[in-house]
């Protein structure tokens, strides 16, 4: 089922990120080869969510260095930008806007030129109800927002895809559906990072497993070692070890 | 990028269903201050012409007296008022407007429209200069005061920069949809501005106004549709984003205009009407006069060689009430000339809060250009003072020229008074009295660039650290 990981797509090297009172990242490394997932998981205040904000380029690392399809985020924002997609827990779209209006808008602002019409179809292969394509955003479950979310990747044909809690607070046929629709991302070459708590999703959707801990990376699981550890028991392990 | 994160911007505010409330209340009360605008300008207008007509006619039909008599039967002249008056009446109904012409007295303009009204009227009136000066900027924040900070907290700010739109454009469009909404409602007023000034005649003249008021009233929205994209921009929440907003609105359009028109006043002081009235009396009728009087007699009979002024040849009263006018004219130079200097320094305080308040600066350049504040009265009573002058000098020359000849039983008749042309007043070009707005100019400058500094700076944060 799973693709052989190609090349790193995004790389971070030992990176570190201090805020007034607390180092949130202390000398990160990690990597993310093309048609992979990797699955990031770590206790709250692991910096998981810091890791994301410098590969967005929304915060710029103390030290160490960030290659995100060959550009540096904090140099050439608005390149990387472009060719990535990031869905947090929350897809934030715009309320009064539907969500075929808000897939145009997210996916022309990042220079995709695609048909008015090719949007519908997208929103049908995330298999979002055709009667809520045109309704405001604000009616629409979470499980809708992720489909939009992920019909922006898809439209921008993006070779990064970030994901911040993607299945938080999904019922179970929602995540397994949204589980299918990254797969399918992961097929078409895109390099997937997969921040979550979720360890069951992890371990179904991952290529990899890398484990942090107070910003340092304490453990990663290949696919092969996935198959065969339980992973619950591993992160409870490195988690309590860290602490 | 740019036009589509604008048709974004603009689907996404016109949904909004308390837009189309705010801008329905704003278009409404504009259209109600119009409407009574124009309808105070046209009475007036019509009263102005009725009175210059009715005065006129009085003039002429005055019949055959003397001509000092005639000088002290006078004449009242009315300032005309500019159809901008619909828009800003400024000082218009403050002041005296209309001004008795007549011998040996500089009269300061009577019958104000203030004490026509109802005593409710004290309450404020709702004019279009009052819409656009102060509700308009409050409409302005009320809709643009969550343009950033709604997105920071709804998330997506993050997931909109995060799909590579560039900070510099989402602020740019987000300030012209701004601007466009408030644009809109301003449409009307520059509509009409423009269809007054082309169907008055004087176009050269009103055009220039017209397009002076447009574009500081222009200056005015785009500068408060900066600060509040700015000010979202920078603060974190709503409610942080409405409370600062709410805080500069009020700051600028209630409390600096307030504070700084009482201390204007406070520092300089002015004696009340009567008081002065009653110094100009109290200056003009003193013995030095009759000593010059008896000079100007004693000259006189000197110059001609003669012991009596009955030998004089001409009419010696003439020639005395003439020598009385040109002397209290001195006098009247310098008292209302000392008045004015006070009046200025008020007026000039006033505009110097320009420079703490873009509503100050705007107020003012509004009454400038719409010919209805201090500095544009100060040109009328001018204007009707020389009037006033030219007219008595005709009236004492001809009664030295001819009295003497009918030996003390003189009396002019219509063909004198048809030799007093018709007082008619016309508002100079507005750059005749450009010189003493420069502070309100630069105040609104000063403003403008602030708010693009500001606006700079919110770029440059949510181009560095937009999460903050």
């Amino acid at each position: 089922m799973h693709t052989q990981p190609k090349r790193p797509v995004i790389q971070i090297d030992n990176l570190v990120k201090a805020f007034a009172d607390q180092t949130v990242l202390q000398g990160l490394s990690l990597t993310v080869n093309q048609g992979e997932i990797l699955a990031l998981l770590g206790p709250n205040g692991a910096g998981k969510t810091t890791t994301i904000n410098c590969l967005l380029g929304f915060l710029s690392p103390d030290k160490g260095r960030i290659s995100v399809a060959g550009y540096c985020p904090q140099e050439n924002a608005a390149l990387v930008r472009q060719q990535l997609a990031y869905i947090p827990e929350q897809v934030a779209l715009y309320p009064r806007l539907s969500g075929l209006e808000n897939l145009a808008y997210f996916s022309k602002v990042a220079g995709v030129k695609v048909a008015d019409s090719d949007f519908r179809a997208l929103l049908e292969i995330v298999s979002l109800p055709n009667h809520a394509m045109d309704k405001p955003v604000s009616g629409y479950s979470k499980g809708m927002r992720q489909k939009v979310g992920i019909a922006i990747a898809l439209a921008k044909k993006a070779k990064v895809l970030i994901l911040d809690e993607p299945t938080s607070g999904l019922d179970p046929s929602a995540s397994h559906e949204f589980s299918q629709l990254i797969q399918r991302l992961a097929r078409q070459g895109v390099a997937i990072l997969m921040a979550t708590h979720d360890l069951f999703r992890a371990q179904e959707d991952a290529h990899r497993v890398a484990i942090i801990n107070k910003g340092q990376l304490v453990d990663t699981l290949s696919y092969q070692q996935l198959q065969e550890t339980q992973l619950e028991a591993h992160y409870l392990k490195h988690i309590k070890v860290g602490a | 990028m740019f036009k589509l994160t604008l048709e974004k911007e603009w689907l996404d505010a016109k949904r909004q269903g308390q837009l189309w409330w705010l801008c329905l209340i704003a278009s409404l009360l504009l259209l109600l201050a119009c409407t009574t605008g124009w309808q105070s300008y046209q009475s007036y207008q019509n009263d102005a012409k009725e009175v210059a007509q009715q005065e006129q006619k009085r003039w002429l039909n005055q019949g055959e007296k003397g001509p000092h008599s005639a000088a002290h039967y006078g004449i009242y002249v009315i300032k005309p008022a500019l159809p901008f008056i619909a828009i800003d009446g400024g000082l218009q109904a403050f002041q005296g407007n209309i001004v008795r012409l007549e011998a040996h007295t500089r009269n300061d303009g009577l019958f104000r429209t203030i004490q026509d009204n109802l005593p409710i009227a004290r309450f404020g009136s709702l004019t279009p200069a009052f819409v656009l000066q102060v509700l308009l900027p409050l409409l302005i924040l009320l809709i643009g005061y969550p343009m950033f900070a709604a997105e920071k907290e709804q998330g997506t700010l993050k997931q909109t920069l995060a799909s590579g739109v560039h900070p510099m454009q989402l602020f740019v469009a987000k300030c012209c949809v701004l601007f466009a909404i408030a644009f809109a409602l301003l449409l009307p007023v520059m509509i009409y501005l423009f269809a007054i000034s082309f169907e008055q005649g004087r176009v050269t003249t009103l055009v220039s106004r017209s397009a002076g008021l447009a574009g500081v009233y222009i200056g005015y929205v785009g500068l408060w549709s900066i600060v509040t994209v700015a000010i979202s921009c920078l603060l974190q929440s709503t409610r942080r984003s409405l409370i600062v907003l709410l805080t500069l609105w009020a700051f600028s359009t209630l409390l600096v205009p307030k504070l700084a028109m009482n201390y204007s006043a406070a520092a300089h002081p002015l004696d009340s009407s009567q008081a002065f009235q009653s110094r100009l009396k109290r200056e003009v009728y003193t013995e030095q006069r009759e000593l010059a009087l008896a000079r100007f007699k004693q000259s006189l009979l000197q110059d001609y060689g003669v012991n009596s002024t009955n030998e004089l040849p001409f009419d010696y009263a003439g020639a005395r009430l003439q020598f009385g006018e040109q002397y209290a004219d001195a006098i009247f130079d310098r008292l209302f000339g000392e008045r004015l200097e006070q009046l200025q320094a008020q007026s000039n305080s006033y505009f110097l809060a320009s420079l703490l308040s873009p509503m100050v600066a705007v107020q003012s350049l509004s009454m400038a250009f719409s010919a209805s504040d201090f500095h544009h009265h100060q040109h009328f009573l001018a204007q009707a003072e020389q009037h006033r002058r030219m007219m008595q000098r005709v009236l004492n020359h001809n009664q030295r020229d001819n009295a003497h000849k009918r030996h003390g039983r003189y009396v002019a008749n219509l063909e004198l008074w048809q030799q007093i042309p018709k007082f008619e007043y016309h508002p100079p070009a507005f750059k005749a009295l450009a010189h003493h707005y420069r502070v309100n100019w630069v105040g609104l400058i000063l403003w403008l660039m602030t708010a693009l500094l500001l606006g700079a700076i919110a770029v440059r944060k949510l181009t560095k650290e937009p999460l903050r």
